[in-house]
């Protein structure tokens, strides 16, 4: 039974804004291009020695240079601009709209400089992290695809390569986020064969849904070619913690609720983790925040993670 | 003004001045007092008051120069409420957001006086500006209550205390914001019934401004929320929630968004024109309110006053078009 942590870690604390500061000050045209990417590696740096110094076993680099989940992406790929603001699912966050504007190439580097870096900083092991297909397709304006089936597998060809590029540069493991697959369950047939493309690639995955309660999926989930899913048991009203025993991957349970600041006791924590190691065993159960933890003030994303990390080890799983 | 056409308004903040800004930080960091930086915001609201005077906009609001955040104002005033730290909402920009740490509880009227102060600045009149009840609930954390639909009815009371006090100090029209209203919507029901209590006493004209969601998603049930107006973001999106109306018809007055506010360059005055024109294909230009997409408090002042300039001048167009098409009937009048 192994915690790890899913999508990306405040960026900032209300004691540490070196980042906002100098994103800033960038903005204004007082930090060049090279500085501003000195203060995210230290920021990087600050938040991967957070997560290690928690305990968290299996971290990712916090994700500080993302914008927002599909923006490394939108940037880097051809066929791809950045278009208005829109809402990211039902949170009071923002994402620039993808649009894609012609056929979707990438040379699969664009998060390997990244990784690597991680990799020297951090202690324990490290996973990396690509933007699920469905919820990119789903969530991009579409100007060169006919349709959602073109568009999405389209989107998987181009993450397999950021697969592949990352498996080459030392990763073990990628989260898969897939916000999109609970959103709408009618089209899991679309990312199936779309995570499907990107098993090929050779890394193991792991497919991460949150935001939506998972329950309408859970039998179609089985049939997913990856080594995990991870599923909110916390935020929402479900009953899949009663039905674990149907999944046959690794199961990263999300039991620190990422988007409420009421932090959960270590009772009602070994509660779910117990009730959990009912229907599956010790070895098939990671714990983790429902979802990203940059929902939170970073106070209590800190405070979150300590009775995560807490309450696996007083359910007896991991040692101290 | 009554028998103009095509009234223009705005969605309610603006640029805030240098100054206020610089006053604002010294005030976080306590080298600058509640009272000098209250006299400030109050000169900011003026020059607003006049700004909008002089672009000849219909329908005033006093800009919001005194909030930052249109949940944590009311949140920092309402009893129950505590700011949390830092989140992040897109981009570099961060905010304090609320949690409802215990029952909600409204100790005294929270908008009134700016009300108050800046409609004895002008004979046009001046919106009453407040944040809808399912607004206040999705953009906070909620510790206290048991249901969402718990915390937004509760949430709901305090937001008609205000909005009442607001009716009887003056006000004519009442914008009560719910941005988040699509953010989940399965949940649009709790969105109309909260805004039913905050409206059920009033007899003030009620608007509702929606931005940033899947409007599609809560349309036509959203014409069920009970209030006069629905203000919408529609330059944003190229207009195609106006494609929605060709099925269900729009039932209300449309406050329209005809200039993007995230942007820092302004539409021309051709294209803002065409968006009215656009519009008017469903509502009437007696309903039809041309404005800025959504409030402009991330533009500075000058950008706010060009974005506004091109609204006015947009309008000044269609009127006059309007005006040529019914000629016939002024001369028979």
């Amino acid at each position: 039974m192994k915690t790890t942590v899913i999508g990306a870690y405040p960026k900032i604390s209300d004691e540490h804004q070196d980042l906002r500061r100098a994103l800033h000050r960038h903005d204004r045209g007082e930090l060049d291009a090279e500085g501003l990417s000195g203060v995210l590696d230290e920021s990087t740096r600050w938040a991967i020695g957070e997560l290690d110094w928690v305990g968290v076993d299996v971290i990712n680099d916090g994700q500080l240079r993302w914008d927002d989940m599909l923006a490394p992406f939108a940037r880097a790929w051809e066929g791809c601009d950045r278009g208005p603001l829109e809402r990211f699912y039902d949170n009071n966050t923002y994402f620039r709209q993808p649009v894609i504007t012609g056929p979707i190439a990438t040379d699969g580097k664009t998060l390997v400089r990244d990784f690597e870096f991680a990799r020297t900083v951090a202690r324990g092991q490290l996973k990396a992290a690509v933007c699920g297909p469905l919820t990119f397709a789903t969530l991009a304006e579409d100007r060169h695809y006919r349709s959602l089936w073109d568009r999405t597998l389209a989107v998987a060809d181009a993450i397999a390569s950021e697969i592949r590029g990352l498996g080459a540069a030392g990763a073990t493991l990628v989260d898969v986020e897939e916000p999109a697959l609970v959103a709408h369950p009618e089209h899991f047939a679309i990312a199936r064969a779309a995570i499907e493309r990107l098993a090929a690639a050779g890394v193991p995955l792991a497919l991460q849904t949150y935001f939506f309660p998972a329950d309408p999926l859970l039998d179609a989930l089985t049939a997913f070619p990856v080594a995990q899913i991870g599923i909110d048991v916390r935020s929402r009203e479900t009953h899949v913690l009663d039905k674990l025993s149907t999944l046959r991957q690794t199961v990263v349970l999300g039991i620190v609720d990422a988007r409420n600041t009421r932090v959960e006791t270590e009772g009602e924590l070994v509660r779910t983790i117990e009730a959990a190691l009912k229907r599956i065993p010790a070895e098939y159960l990671w714990l983790a925040p429902t979802t990203g933890l940059e929902y939170l003030p970073h106070d209590v994303a800190v405070q979150k993670l300590r009775s995560l990390v807490t309450a696996a080890r007083a359910a007896g799983g991991v040692k101290a | 003004m009554s028998d103009q056409v095509l009234l223009t308004t705005t969605v309610g903040s603006f640029g805030k001045p240098d100054y206020l800004q610089k006053a604002r930080n010294a005030n976080a960091r306590g080298k600058l007092g509640e009272a000098e930086l209250t006299e400030l915001e109050r000169r900011a609201t003026e020059e607003w008051v006049r700004r909008q005077e002089r672009l000849d906009l219909d329908i005033l609001v006093d800009g919001e120069m005194y909030r930052g955040d249109m949940v944590a104002y009311f949140a920092e005033r309402l009893e129950g409420f505590r700011l949390g730290g830092l989140v992040r909402s897109y981009g570099n920009r961060y905010y304090h957001k609320p949690i409802i740490a215990s029952p909600v509880r409204r100790p005294k009227p929270m908008t009134v006086d700016w009300f108050r102060f800046t409609q004895s600045l002008t004979d046009r009149p001046v919106k009453g500006m407040l944040t809808g009840p399912y607004t206040l609930l999705d953009w906070s954390y909620n510790e206290a209550y048991r249901t969402r639909r718990d915390a937004a009815l509760a949430l709901a009371e305090v937001v008609r205390q205000e909005a009442e006090d607001l009716q009887a100090a003056g006000a004519r029209y009442i914008q009560i914001d719910e941005p988040a209203i699509h953010a989940r919507p399965e949940e649009i029901d709790i969105a109309i019934e909260a805004m039913g209590v905050v409206t059920q006493n009033l007899r003030a004209k009620t608007i509702s401004h929606i931005c940033y969601g899947d409007f599609a998603a809560i349309y036509p049930k959203v014409l069920d929320l009970p209030v006069d107006q629905l203000d919408l973001a529609m330059a944003n999106y190229g207009y195609r929630w106006l494609e929605l109306f060709d099925r269900d018809r729009f039932t209300k007055e449309l406050a329209i968004g005809i200039v993007d506010v995230h942007s820092h360059q302004t539409e021309s005055v051709a294209t803002a024109a065409e968006g009215i024109r656009r519009g008017l294909r469903y509502v009437s230009k007696e309903r039809l309110l041309p404005h800025p997409d959504c409030g402009l408090k991330t533009r500075t002042v000058e950008e706010s006053e060009e974005k506004c300039r091109v609204v006015v001048e947009a309008t000044k167009v269609v009127r006059s078009e309007l005006a040529r098409q019914a000629t016939p009937a002024k001369t028979a009048r």
